[in-house]
């Protein structure tokens, strides 16, 4: 068998006869008789044709084979096509790296959010306020602090810290409520237990229970620390994917958007807890619950798929967020939480006065003074026409 | 003799489009299935491949890294270059002033540039200590601290001339590669042939530098000549215009892919220009080389390569790599003989770490090729 001899040391192939044995592979070059154990052969060539072999560990030698005599030697020795002959990963190795890859994620699934708790609870005050600046810097960027909003902050820090007070929240002394002009409604915590109204959650509110409901249901989140879990769980992700999973394009993607979905359901689990202490909140201060549920219900309107008239009628609608998707639990259920809660012949949270001037805030909707503020809805299942005159949050734009 | 008279050697590529297809998709499915881990043998089963489809004289290259060295240089990466980065990106914005955080984060990304050229060296010495040609091995002399500071003063000289310094500083790496370059114990050379190193590119880079301007005019042209020829037939009119809204956005996102376009086909010239002049003046005992880049072939190339990367959202990247190799090994030519029965076998370790800092910044893009 003819082949090619390069002995490692200079760039240059001499010309050698092959013996195969059962066991060896036997050369001469020049007067040196080079003799190969067929268990120490590997491959240097990639399977597409001719054989290159090398030993194993490699020493720099190579021989090549033609192609009629690399067919033989296959023939004669199989194990060089096996894929450990080309230094090729078996299904094996596969098998432990995919494990290995779902195993660190898992670790992360559970490890990071189990871990965001303790870790929240010893943030230092110094590092909450830095953390804070940097939620304000965001805030600041897409809204307006809204100079006529002095006493309706007072009005609604008021009721704030009746609630608080009555359900013994400890850091009741700490929350303020600043109102904003941003152009959707929301409300969310911060970690300097701040809490942000906007201008258009007030604006979509037709009772001030239904705003109160709200902000309750942001005390909730701030008692319980969620916003600094969440931040945790948040730098955890980030951290995790830029480190263990890094590479780029839809590998990346898939990762992050398993762990993603996750992250979800831990937060969906926040606004659970955080809808179910607000609801004790208003219970204990004397609220109706019903104002919460009926802001739900407007918010469920919103994210149901248009029907066919509804399409026809106004292109621009749009709705169905799916419920898995999102970070908060289905608005639907929320709404039946708050109704079970509802007690009839409470007083309104607020004064018609106080109402009015909350809803003034920011230039906002002023009644004139001989049309009283409206009294609460029924507590009714929601009907299928939206609130007239107020702004349509977008979906999934609702109380964080 | 001259170097036009001498023999002239071919290299040859004999990679086939739809078998490395098939390695970068199965490479592409494993790294699904093991949310990226796979990457490190992933680049090295496609390594392996380019590798092995290059030949000169007859006998190809063989590429012998291995995917566990990969692995370890990321898990050196881990502690030396992750740990820190985690630090000035996510934990000092949240402790520290937000002044201090802005300088700690400006000074990460200005030293970025040094570690990115370290990078690029190390994963280049990597990359040459794992290729061999009959048993010999190829490696990277020199210091990658020595380049990456290098790269850094010429990066600066680049930003104060406003981008017209970079022929030059892309010369100059090249220099400092190539000069580092060894075959076995056979040096490479980076010639002075008598003519500045940049001769022939300031004119292309030129065209390049406006680049901008001119396919900014280009496109709008272009979108227009090509709108009023629709327009001519009655397929579209003025009313269809104001009607859908959908339309404008159609001509808006034509005009920006019609930029992009010409603005990647006043960069070709320059490309090709500057890769050719590189390979003119590479030799290695005696021996030179020559390229063979045209500016409409490696402006395709180069298309074809992008298309693919983006419309596979990045995880056929690596077909990019193959175009490319392939397109300068087909044009490739060794002139002269170097006296291989006198080059040795390399006397430097291999080393057992892979390519981290490359992995960190990502540098290949998973092409598996720098």
């Amino acid at each position: 068998m003819q082949a090619r001899y390069a002995d490692g040391r200079a760039a240059v192939t001499h010309p050698t006869t092959l013996d195969v044995g059962a066991d060896t592979l036997t050369f001469r070059i020049g007067e040196t008789q080079h003799v190969w154990s067929c268990s120490d052969l590997r491959r240097a060539d990639d399977g597409s044709g001719r054989v290159i072999l090398k030993r194993n560990p490699d020493t720099g030698e190579r021989l090549y084979l033609d192609e009629t005599d690399s067919a033989r030697i296959i023939l004669g020795a199989p194990g060089l096509n096996a894929k450990r002959a080309f230094g090729i990963e078996g299904p094996g190795t596969i098998a432990a790296i995919t494990g290995a890859a779902w195993s660190l994620a898992a670790v992360f699934l559970l490890a990071v959010p189990l871990g965001a708790g303790p870790i929240a609870d010893h943030v230092p005050p110094r590092y909450r306020a830095q953390i804070a600046d940097i939620s304000w810097s965001q805030i600041n960027a897409f809204t307006e602090y809204c100079d006529d909003s002095d006493e309706a902050a007072r009005i609604l820090n008021d009721v704030a810290y009746r609630i608080m007070q009555e359900s013994d929240v400890p850091m009741r002394d700490d929350v303020w409520i600043t109102i904003v002009d941003a152009p959707f409604p929301n409300a969310f915590a911060l970690p300097d237990h701040s809490i942000v109204v906007t201008d258009d959650l007030i604006a979509l509110a037709e009772h001030p229970d239904e705003l109160v409901g709200v902000i309750a249901h942001e005390i909730a989140h701030i008692e319980h620390n969620h916003i600094m879990k969440n931040i945790i769980r948040s730098v955890g992700a980030g951290i995790f994917f830029d480190v263990v999973f890094g590479g780029a394009g839809a590998g990346q993607m898939v990762a992050i958007a398993s762990v993603n979905l996750a992250s979800l359901r831990y937060s969906r689990g926040d606004e659970t807890d955080a809808d179910l202490r607000g609801l004790d909140y208003l219970d204990a201060a004397g609220i109706d619950t019903a104002g919460l549920a009926r802001l739900f219900d407007r918010f469920a309107e919103q994210e149901r798929p248009p029907t066919e008239s509804e399409e026809e009628a106004d292109g621009e609608r749009s709705g169905g967020f799916p419920t898995m998707l999102s970070s908060h639990p289905a608005t639907a259920e929320r709404a039946a939480a708050a109704r079970a809660r509802s007690r009839a012949g409470l007083n309104p949270s607020m004064t018609d006065a106080e109402w009015q001037i909350v809803r003034a805030a920011c230039g906002g909707v002023v009644l004139p003074q001989s049309e009283p503020a409206p009294p609460a809805p029924p507590n009714a299942p929601p009907t299928n026409q939206p609130p007239v005159a107020t702004p349509l949050p977008a979906p999934g734009t609702k109380p964080d | 003799m001259t170097v036009e008279a001498a023999e002239a050697q071919s290299f040859k590529h004999e990679g086939k489009f739809f078998n490395v297809l098939g390695l970068a998709l199965k490479n592409a499915g494993l790294s699904l299935l093991t949310l990226t881990l796979y990457r490190f043998w992933a680049r090295t089963a496609m390594r392996r491949r380019l590798w092995s489809r290059t030949s000169l004289m007859g006998d190809p290259l063989e590429y012998t890294g291995t995917a566990g060295e990969l692995l370890r240089g990321f898990l050196i990466s881990l502690p030396t270059f992750f740990l820190p980065a985690i630090f000035v990106l996510y934990i000092a914005p949240l402790v520290f002033d937000p002044a201090t955080a802005f300088w700690l984060v400006a000074g990460f990304y200005l030293i970025g540039v040094p570690l990115i050229a370290a990078a690029r060296y190390l994963m280049r010495r990597y990359q040459l200590s794992r290729t061999r040609w009959r048993g010999i091995r190829l490696w990277l002399a020199g210091t990658a601290s020595a380049f990456a500071w290098a790269s850094f003063g010429w990066t600066i000289l680049q930003t104060l001339s406003l981008g017209w310094y970079s022929p030059v500083a892309r010369m100059n790496r090249a220099k400092m590669m190539w000069e580092n370059t060894r075959f076995g114990d056979q040096p490479f050379e980076f010639i002075d042939d008598g003519e500045p190193p940049a001769k022939g590119l300031w004119w292309p880079f030129a065209l390049g530098w406006f680049a901008f301007p001119i396919s900014y005019i280009g496109a709008i042209f272009l979108v227009i000549a090509v709108g009023a020829a629709i327009a001519g037939t009655g397929a579209i009119t003025a009313e269809d215009l104001q009607a859908n809204p959908m339309l404008s956005v159609g001509i808006g996102v034509a005009v920006l892919a019609s930029m992009l376009l010409l603005v990647l086909f006043c960069w070709a010239p320059y490309n090709a220009a500057a890769m050719n002049r590189i390979a003119s003046l590479i030799s290695i005992d005696g021996a030179r080389f020559k390229l063979r880049a045209k500016t409409f072939s490696l402006f395709f190339v180069s298309l074809a390569g992008w298309m693919i990367t983006i419309f596979s959202l990045g995880l056929l990247a690596p077909m990019a790599g193959f175009l490319q190799v392939r397109y300068v090994f087909h044009r490739l030519e060794i002139i002269g003989h170097p006296k291989f029965a006198e080059i040795g076998q390399a006397i430097v370790p291999e080393g057992n770490a892979g390519e981290s800092l490359g992995d960190a910044f990502d540098l290949d893009m998973g092409v598996g090729v720098i």
